[in-house]
């Protein structure tokens, strides 16, 4: 459609006098707004390099964060709880709300969309409105709860806090027993590469039947376990928000990166044209003028 | 002879868990979400404040999971002639692992040098006027300030 409109377009203009000028014109605007878009990226990508370093402080201090429940679920032997495999599946997929990072948010609907399709009826929660508007657009009725407003800046306490509440509120209401909780996020596994994986939260009742958890001395009566599950729940969440935001500010950085040198290439060429039309316009007018000037003899 | 070489075998475990580092050593996992005070050093001993009391944690420690109150933790380094280092937590979790790694994590920890007392108890007095405010949430959360600051005051002075 684009094509024929531009045939049509290039048509229209081929016949007229004028139509040096007028591309020559053209190439100018096209040229001031690859410029334009260039400066855009290269500010974004500086923006982004800016925010890497502090985003991979508090991807490394939250990671040490939810460290405990990862040992913890490590020596207890969590997975190997018989009510693991049990119950409906809750999946929590965090992404953010800004686009503009290559396919960092797109990898993930698909790593979703593949955990829903062996797994239909498992139930989403999307935090950030990219995750969130992937999946509606195919599994409208698996998406339960939805947060957006996050991964402006770095992820602290009280922002997974706000939302684990959230998350809990629903489990609370829901008829279905959530055991196992999977907490799917971005994981930066190199400064240019990423992949979404997930770790796994697995509620009060899952951990009492647990194996290994008779390696522990744990009070019963200060209902640890519950309270254990609520700071699990959000320690992982803070990790997994501190993880995806240092992956989405890398990729945002590296694609910005690479539409500079995109801009940078589209520049060079249309330089090249620009002075080479220019410079055909200049003869053509010199040509005139001589033979105008001949014609006068 | 069964169970004997359970144990035996339990035991052998046991040594070849704690083969990796020095022996007899506690070693501390002590982080808040924006920072990380301690990444599996070894340590001497660490006092932590327990929902149900004070505890003091030496290496091989049973394996525990206990909620924290708020209060001081106290971490002894392995070089005995430094005094113990004092951070306050709000609250938060602790625990022991077979390992005989101590794992904290609080919302918000800081050394307890950086308080400063006069700010303390200004701001103390100023959670006690709302103690018994008609808001039922406002006077929870001057409740939780007050008790809080009044333990802060404790062990500033």
């Amino acid at each position: 459609m684009f094509r024929q409109a531009a045939i049509i377009a290039g048509r229209n203009t081929k016949p007229t006098q004028v139509r040096q000028y007028a591309t020559l014109r053209e190439i100018e605007t096209r040229l001031k707004s690859i410029k334009n878009i260039e400066k855009i990226t290269k500010t974004m990508m500086i923006v982004a390099s800016t925010r890497l370093s502090k985003a991979e402080r508090t991807k490394a201090t939250t990671e040490q964060f939810a460290k405990q429940e990862k040992n913890f679920y490590a020596n207890a032997e969590a997975d190997k709880s018989p009510l693991a495999k049990e119950g409906k599946n809750l999946i929590i997929a965090i992404t953010s709300d800004k686009g503009l990072c290559g396919s960092i948010h797109s990898s993930m609907a698909k790593k979703i969309r593949n955990v829903l399709k062996e797994n239909a009826n498992a139930d989403v929660i999307a935090v950030g409105d990219k995750i969130k508007q992937q999946i509606l657009r195919t599994h409208e009725s698996n998406v339960k709860l939805a947060f957006n407003g996050v991964g402006k800046s770095d992820p602290n306490f009280l922002e997974a806090s706000l939302i684990s509440e959230e998350v809990l509120k629903f489990i609370e209401q829901s008829a279905e027993t959530y055991n196992k909780i999977s907490v799917y996020f971005n994981d930066p596994v190199t400064s240019i590469s990423f992949e979404a994986t997930n770790d796994p939260v697995y509620n009060e009742q899952t951990i009492n039947e647990a194996p290994g958890l008779c390696k522990y001395e744990i009070n019963e009566d200060l209902n640890v376990n519950r309270d254990l599950f609520e700071y699990a729940l959000n320690s992982k969440i803070l990790s997994a928000m501190g993880k995806g935001y240092a992956a989405e500010i890398s990729a945002r950085r590296n694609a910005m990166d690479n539409a500079s040198k995109n801009a940078g290439d589209m520049i060079n060429k249309y330089s090249i044209l620009y002075n080479r039309t220019r410079q055909a316009v200049i003869t053509n007018e010199l040509v005139d003028i001589i033979t105008g000037a001949s014609s006068l003899d | 002879m069964f169970s004997l070489r359970t144990t035996a075998l339990r035991s052998l475990r046991r040594t070849y868990a704690t083969e990796g580092a020095a022996e007899n050593v506690l070693k501390l996992q002590f982080a808040v979400p924006y920072n990380t005070f301690y990444k599996s050093s070894p340590v001497k001993q660490v006092n932590i404040p327990l929902e149900s009391g004070r505890a003091g944690i030496l290496a091989n420690h049973v394996p525990v999971v206990e909620q924290l109150s708020s209060g001081v933790v106290e971490v002894f380094e392995t070089d005995a002639s430094q005094p113990g280092k004092k951070f306050f937590i709000s609250s938060g979790f602790a625990s022991v692992q077979p390992d005989s790694t101590l794992n904290i994590t609080c919302a918000e920890a800081f050394e307890l040098d950086s308080f400063d007392l006069s700010k303390v108890q200004s701001l103390k007095s100023e959670a006690e006027k709302n103690l018994n405010n008609a808001d039922q949430t406002i006077a929870t959360d001057a409740k939780i300030q007050f008790d809080i600051l009044s333990k802060l005051e404790a062990e500033l002075k």
